[in-house]
């Protein structure tokens, strides 16, 4: 007898099961291209165990998806008639149609990364990112025929895969906004939740880790009462307090010590300039079929090559990165330069490369996106806003980066010339224009 | 218009809105700033989806994450059970002096939009902004009661009477929003 229910065995999650229909989707060549590029990028330089693919988060992804449906969906866990209105009766057609495209989403929602996943997103053309990327692969020939036989719509499983800051086509309903949450959301987003984990155990540090069993099993569709309004949201019951604190301690810790550490951003940076010279005009291909030749193999292998040959137009940025030759840190963001100056890195990146020259300079700047902090929570029957009963989610710093790199051979002289100019160049007046 | 010049214009509606009385949670900033861009035209340049409560701009909720780490705004917690207001951080009276002209210029929009949403509560913000979104993002006949229903069918939580008051208020609005 055919079987219906497949295991993938997981580091995290033990085992994942996936049914007979999304190993349709699991078989696709979208889909298995991301088994070719890497999570994190040129991580593993810096550290060695960052070897984990796109592939394996997916599928981690579409496990924590399905959990948090099957508990937000318990009737037992829904106690308000605002919501109740909201999430499809169990035995109803809906209920398990939306499991399912849920979970498709989920296992669909990073089809569309670049090669070295975000290191390359800056050279698509503009209007373009790596979720419209992902929104053409499932409309493609090569998806939509599965959906079609599964009898489910592209646009749902599009929809949910990208979230409401990426879909552009149509509002998104109540129930929507809140399956699509469960994926891409700033509080308890799956993707995170897994990325979060999973890249901790790979690098090799602990800062990632939180209670994600504890925190989905507490996890519950609750009216957002502030102010009065019904509007439903994803929160918590307050056993999972402590869990959704360490998870936005997680976040905090792994942008600060892993995602924006300074080395891994100037590899990041030296990948970008090597990709530049690489794709013919500067510009990565928006073309579906062009895109699913691209893997961080290719790549991989022209790097390597650039590297030895002085005569390859990639070549300086290729040998940084191959010869470990990066550029280094020489300045980054400080609370007594930004309280002068809010933009005092970007000003000090523009006056130096003036001074030192462009190709020996260059400027990352990055400021957290949201801040996942404010959620509703069900305590003693009365629902609060997360805020006013954590006295750690208030506390918690934002992440905020600026870094300029140099050429190692200008450091020196560009630390002293630093010292001089620092105050005049970010207390200038600037020319206000209307 | 620069990233800090917008910010100052920010800085300036949370100033009018708390003057009046408003407790300015992110959703009052979001439905504010909404009114200011699109009825009294300020070109902030923010880009508003329908979602939460109505119509909300993921780069506005960004950037207000960004003006807190630039310590432009801070976080105050408010008593149980209610969500935090941002009021101004210490590098806020920095960013307003640079940019004179500018609060010069917007100062009638955004004292206009205080005035007329200062004393309301997220459920009003609710209906009203998402009123002004059908007005000028939904093609219907543009009466009252085919903005109602389509109110209602985007929030079914908000009621047809509910949403054809909205509609009415918006509309007086609209109206006194011209002499700006």
């Amino acid at each position: 007898m055919a079987k219906h229910m497949h295991e993938i065995r997981d580091p995290l999650h033990v085992f994942i099961r996936l049914d007979s229909n999304e190993r349709k989707v699991l078989k696709t060549r979208p889909f298995q291209r991301l088994r070719h590029i890497h999570q994190l990028g040129l991580t593993y330089l810096l550290y060695p165990g960052a070897t984990h693919r796109r592939f394996e988060h997916s599928l981690g992804v579409m496990e924590l998806a399905g959990r948090v449906y099957d508990t937000v969906t318990d009737p037992s866990n829904i106690s308000h008639e605002s919501v109740k209105n909201v999430v499809p009766a169990h035995n109803s057609y809906e209920h398990p149609y939306w499991r399912r495209v849920l979970r498709m989403a989920a296992l669909c929602h990073d089809i569309g990364h670049l090669p070295f996943s975000h290191s390359a997103e800056d050279l698509l053309p503009d209007g373009w990112d790596h979720e419209r990327l992902t929104l053409e692969i499932i409309r493609s020939d090569e998806l939509e025929p599965i959906w079609k036989e599964i009898k489910i719509q592209s646009d749902d499983v599009a929809k949910l895969a990208v979230g409401p800051k990426k879909y552009k086509d149509s509002a998104f309903t109540d129930w929507e906004a809140i399956l699509s949450e469960i994926i891409v959301g700033d509080a308890f987003g799956v993707d995170r939740m897994d990325y979060l984990i999973r890249d901790s155990h790979h690098v090799g540090v602990a800062y990632g880790k939180f209670d994600h069993y504890r925190l989905i099993d507490t996890m519950r569709i609750l009216p957002k009462e502030e102010g009065g309004s019904a509007e439903p949201a994803l929160g918590i019951e307050e056993g999972g307090l402590h869990s959704a604190e360490a998870l936005v301690l997680a976040r905090y810790f792994m942008y600060t010590q892993v995602y924006y550490h300074h080395v891994r951003r100037i590899y990041d940076i030296h990948l970008r300039d090597f990709l530049k010279k690489w794709f013919p005009g500067g510009y990565l291909p928006i073309d579906v079929e062009e895109h699913l030749k691209m893997t961080d193999n290719e790549i991989s292998v022209d790097l390597f090559k650039a590297a030895r040959h002085e005569e390859h137009p990639g070549h300086d940025s290729a040998r940084r990165i191959i010869d470990r030759e990066h550029f280094k840190l020489w300045y980054q963001r400080n609370p007594n330069d930004i309280q002068k100056n809010p933009e005092a890195g970007k000003l000090i990146f523009d006056a130096a490369r003036k001074k030192f020259g462009e190709a020996n300079m260059r400027f990352d700047t990055y400021k957290q996106k949201g801040s996942g902090l404010n959620f509703p929570i069900l305590i003693d029957g009365r629902i609060s806003s997360s805020l006013a009963m954590s006295e750690v989610l208030k506390t918690v710093p934002i992440v905020a980066v600026d870094y300029v790199f140099i050429n190692p051979d200008y450091r020196k002289e560009a630390e002293k010339w630093l010292k001089e100019e620092r105050e005049k160049i970010i207390t200038k007046k600037e020319v206000e224009k209307i | 218009m620069k990233r800090l010049q917008r910010d100052a214009v920010i800085l300036s509606l949370i100033e009018n809105l708390r003057a009046k009385g408003s407790w300015c949670g992110e959703t009052h900033i979001q439905k504010a700033t909404y009114f200011v861009q699109e009825l009294l035209r300020v070109p902030l340049e923010f880009e508003f989806v329908l979602y939460k409560h109505g119509p909300y701009s993921f780069d506005l909720s960004d950037e207000l994450t960004a003006m807190r780490a630039d310590a432009l705004l801070k976080l105050q917690p408010q008593l149980y059970p209610y969500g935090p207001s941002f009021i101004h951080g210490r590098g806020s009276k920095l960013i307003k002096k640079r940019y004179p002209k500018t609060l010069k210029k917007y100062n009638p929009m955004v004292k206009f939009i205080a005035n007329k949403l200062g004393d309301k509560g997220v459920t009003e913000l609710e209906r009203l902004a998402t009123a002004l979104y059908v007005t000028r993002e939904i093609e219907t006949d543009n009466s009252i009661e085919a903005r109602a229903q389509c109110i209602h069918k985007l929030k079914p939580h908000v009621s047809l009477d509910e949403a054809r008051d909205a509609v009415n208020v918006l509309d007086n609005f609209i109206e006194e929003s011209q002499d700006i």
